[in-house]
Order: C-alpha cells, then structure tokens, then sequence
C-alpha cells in the first residue's frame, strides 16, 4: 500500500477498509486482460528470446546452444537478403505513402461537391479484406493483367512483375501504396480537421494565401501528426506478411521474402524454431525503435 | 459557391473523380471478370461489363469448399473474440482511469508495451504455447490470443479520463456497487468509444490471416481469409472462380463499412496508437 494511503487509513481508520475495497476491485477489474497479455504476450516475448538460445525442431526437447543461432543469421545470405528486401520494401512504400496520402488529404480538406462519397470511393481499398487485396493484386500482376493493359496503352512494353527479379518489388510498393494510402488519409485529414480555420484566416490577413498559407500554417501545425504518419507507416510496413505469401511465396529467387516471411518459412516450414526466434528478436529489434520512437511522440503530443 | 471557382476548379474536381475511378479499377476488374467465362477473361478491349454476365459462376465456385461453414466459423470467431475485448478492455480501462492503487502505472505502462509485440513477430513462442495448452485447431486457439490486445485498454481508458470522477463517485454512494455502476453509469457515456472498439476488433478479427494459418489444419475450423486462401492455391488459374468467390468474401467487410461508417473510420484515426 502507497505510503499516501496508509497516511489517510492512520488519520481515518474508517476510511482504511474502503480504500483497500476500492484498491482490491481496481485489480480485480484489471486482472483478467492483464492475465491474458501475461500468457499471450509477455510470456511468448521471453520465450523468443529463449528460444533464440536453443535448438529445436519441435520433435526434441530444446538444445542450449547460446548464440550460435544470431551467428548462423549474420552469415546468411538469404538473411541478409531478406533484410534488404524489407528495408527496400518498407521505406519505398512508406516514403510513396508520407506524400500520397497528404495529397489526397489535402485535397479532402478542401471545398469539394460530393465530398462524402468522394472519400468514400478513395477510401475503398484500405477495407478490402486483406487475402482479397492479395488475390486482385495477383492477378493484377498476371503478363495480360490490368496493370501490363495499362502500360500498353501508353505505349510502355510489358512488365513480368512476377518473375523479374527488378520489378517485383516495385510492383508490391505500388500495392501497398494502393491499400495503405486511404488509411493514412484518414489519419492526415483528422490533424488537418484539428488545426483552427482563424489560423488561415490570420495568415489571409497578412497576406499568405495557397502554397505560403500551406507552408507557415499548416506544415508547423501537422507536424505531431506528420511524425504519427511516419512512424506508424514503418512499423505497419514492416510486418507485411499476408500479401507476400499469397502473391510470390517469397519469390522469385527470394526477392520478395520479407522477414516475417523469413521467420514463418524458417519455424514453420524447415521446423527451426531456434533461428527462426532470433530471427523474430531482429524484427522485434526494429519495430520496438519505432514504436518507442512513436509513444514518445504521443507523450510530447498530449502534453502539447 | 459556383462563382468563387473557375473552370480550374472544375477541372480540378473531374480530376479528383477521375483518379477515384482508377483507385477503384482493380476491385471493378475483380467484379467483371467473376462473372465472365474462362475463355473471356484476358479478351482485348477489356468488357467492363460481361455481356451476358455468367451468374453461375458464384454458385459453381461456392459449392466447390465448404464457404457457409467458413463462414460461420469466422462468425463465431469475431463475436467471441469482439464481445470478450471490449468487456475486458473496458473493465480494464475502467481500472486505469477510475481507481488509484499501488504499481498502477507501471502495470498501465507495460500493458502498453504489449503494443510492440505483433502476431508476426511472435508466431513461434504464441503457437508453442497455443500447443501446450492443446488449444490446436480449436475454437478457443482462435479466440483467446486474439482477445489479448492492448488496443482496447488505451482507447477506453483515453475515454474514461474524460469522464469527471465526481460521477462515478456520486453512482458508488447511492449504492450502485462497483460493476453496477460501471454497466450503468459509464458505459452508457461512454458508448461511441465502445462502439468503435467494437467495430474495429471485429474488423482485425474477421480479417485475421497470419494466426489462423499457423494453428488450424482442420478444415472445419477454418476461417474466410484461410478458406479463401485455400481455394485461390487450388483453383489458381481458374480466375472467374477466385474473383466471384473474393467477390463474396468482400462482402461483410463492405457492409460493415457503410453501416458503421462514423464508428469505422474512427476506429482508423485513432488506430495510429495502435498500429
């Protein structure tokens, strides 16, 4: 009991038992989510790291074999490919997606006839189930799909987005951009919701109107929400998995095995359950920078 | 209105509509060529509207997997999974903002840091001890590890904070116990923040992929998203087949989507905490 709490029980005896009552019903209302994360989340996070230490291929018991597994990785090819692969991935749709989806928002802020349905249409792809966006996207990259259709008709020669090692990757950069643009729509028009119409209209007075009103008024004030885009733009990005293994299976010649996929091949497919944790404390490594990165936004945020 | 904007504006607003109309070509492609025969499919110029259009297709591809149990399956899985986060999120919520005990925010804090911690990460560790617990191509394999989400427990608890204390207090002192006063003072405040909860965990649940595909193999217990996966590997090439079945599969999503608009796309602002 708090040093504060057991002052006030001291000085009001009465008041003893109704604070430890009110105290127990706190856990007690807290205890069974708590729990849940305990089993489901803490408890699988130390087991990685475990995990990461050993050997097995779920038929054995786990063998200690310290770090020999994070050594295996870093002289991995395909590893260090997959890295590449997801970095090239990640930061190609997310830097297309910062400026895309500020574009559409803008444009969404502005006066517009019909503007709910507007942003309805726009907003489509990002409430496509996801195995559907998948399919649609294969078959958008099939050689006489609608994509090479496309390309034809502006006279650019087919792409083979599937088997050419080069183009495959931008073919799923522009996937994702597709999917994940509306969402980061929304996120973008409420921070352009949020800033005052006086401020423009100041900035009118002194005489700053289009581009220069965008630069001074709302750029410094979008800013909390620029970083929110950014950063949940990575971590989202980086944990791409179900499009991937639909569309390619990690193919061709791995150009497109992210590490998630990485990981599900290594675990699930080859039984190395070892590597494929240190494989997961890589990836946890990552996305654990950006999410502090982004709850510390949040803290500054709220406390304006 | 008209007079402040010019011809620019107006073709600035075509525009707008007109790239809408290609954002969308790959679901109307979708459409079109699940009601086409086989041998139409890839036909020059595109016919955006089959003529005539095969019906049959839906049917025919349907009746080829199980889809009304997958279906009900994915049902049942986002009611289960929906009605247990929101109760525990909110209980837990409620716990956070209302009550003042020992270690609260250090607990508060590392239920947040669960939020670093997605399925994709940790598949290995959450299937082994889905494993232990036997929980394998169970119901309760798919629900449980879904239900553990911190989502849920941030979003109520924001909302409650702004709920004054002086309410809750006054409900506890009329005598409203501890659990009435929260079903009947709070959550009816509160109801807008429960419904978007809702909505969304329904969403990520109904559309889960990666969990479902690693513990389930029985076919009975499979969920949309895996069922339609299944049948894409099998029926690869029959593509009026895939899209009339994806076509299906879009389905809830999109209805969800239009009923629940408001509570929707909340759901997406304020998932920025989460994703």
């Amino acid at each position: 009991m708090p040093a504060k709490a057991r002052a006030a029980g001291r000085a009001r005896p009465w008041l003893r038992s109704a604070e430890a009552r009110h105290q127990a019903w706190g856990y007690l209302f807290l205890a069974p989510m708590f729990l849940l994360l305990v089993v489901f989340k803490f408890i699988p996070m130390l087991q990685a790291f475990y995990l990461s230490l050993t050997s097995y291929d779920l038929l054995s018991p786990p063998r200690f074999v310290g770090l020999r597994n994070y050594a295996t990785l870093l002289g991995d090819p395909l590893f260090h490919q997959s890295v590449g692969v997801t970095a090239y991935y990640v930061f190609g749709t997310c830097v297309l997606i910062w400026f895309v989806s500020l574009g559409m928002a803008l444009i969404f802020n502005a006066p517009l006839p019909a503007k709910n349905l507007l942003r309805t249409i726009y907003f489509i792809p990002a409430i496509v189930p996801v195995v559907v966006y998948a399919i649609i996207w294969l078959f958008l990259f099939h050689p006489y799909g609608l994509l090479n259709v496309a390309l034809h008709a502006f006279g650019v020669p087919a792409v083979q987005w599937l088997s050419d090692t080069r183009a495959v990757l931008p073919g799923f950069i522009l996937s994702s951009l597709w999917r994940f643009a509306p969402y980061f729509m929304i996120i973008y028009l409420a921070g352009l919701q949020s800033i005052p119409l006086e401020y423009y209209e100041a900035a009118a007075i002194d005489g700053a109107a289009g581009a220069q009103a965008f630069r001074c008024v709302t750029l410094p004030l979008l800013r909390p929400t620029i970083l929110l885009v950014v950063v949940v733009s990575i971590i989202l990005m980086s944990k791409v998995f179900t499009n991937v293994l639909i569309i390619t299976g990690g193919g061709p010649a791995g150009a497109t095995r992210v590490l998630s996929l990485f990981i599900y091949q290594t675990g699930f497919q080859y039984f190395k359950m070892g590597l494929a944790s240190a494989a997961s404390i890589f990836l946890l490594f990552g996305t654990m920078t950006f999410t502090l990165l982004q709850l510390r936004l949040f803290r500054e945020d709220a406390r304006g | 209105m008209a007079r402040r904007f010019g011809l620019l504006y107006w073709l600035g607003v075509l525009l707008v509509a007109a790239w809408g109309l290609v954002q969308l070509a790959p679901i109307l492609w979708m459409i079109s060529t699940s009601l086409k025969p086989l041998n139409r499919i890839f036909a020059l110029p595109i016919q955006w509207i089959p003529h005539p259009p095969q019906w049959g297709n839906y049917p025919e591809a349907w009746n080829q997997f199980p889809f009304a149990r997958y279906f009900a399956n994915s049902f049942i899985v986002s009611l289960s999974a929906t009605v247990l986060n929101v109760f525990l999120a909110g209980l837990a919520g409620y716990s956070l903002s209302k009550y003042r005990y020992f270690g609260q925010r250090a607990l508060f804090i590392a239920i947040l840091s669960t939020l670093m911690l997605p399925i994709e990460v940790l598949m290995v560790p959450t299937f082994l001890i889905v494993k232990a617990l036997g929980w394998l191509n169970t119901y309760q394999g798919l629900i449980i590890p879904t239900v553990a989400d911190a989502f849920g427990v941030f979003l109520m608890r924001q909302f409650m904070l702004g709920l004054p204390d002086s309410l809750v207090e006054a409900a506890r002192i009329d005598g409203a116990g501890e659990l009435g006063t929260y079903f009947r003072i709070v959550v009816p405040l509160i109801w807008p923040a429960v419904l978007t909860l809702a909505i969304f965990t329904w969403r990520e649940t109904w559309d889960a992929f990666v969990w479902p595909y690693i513990i389930i193999s029985e076919d009975t217990l499979r969920t949309v998203p895996i069922g339609l996966q299944r049948f894409q590997e099998q029926y690869v090439t029959t593509y009026n087949s895939v899209m009339a079945i994806s076509t299906i599969a879009m389905v809830p999503l999109v209805l969800l989507f239009f009923f629940f608009q408001r509570a929707f796309i909340r759901g997406i602002a304020l998932s920025g905490l989460k994703e």
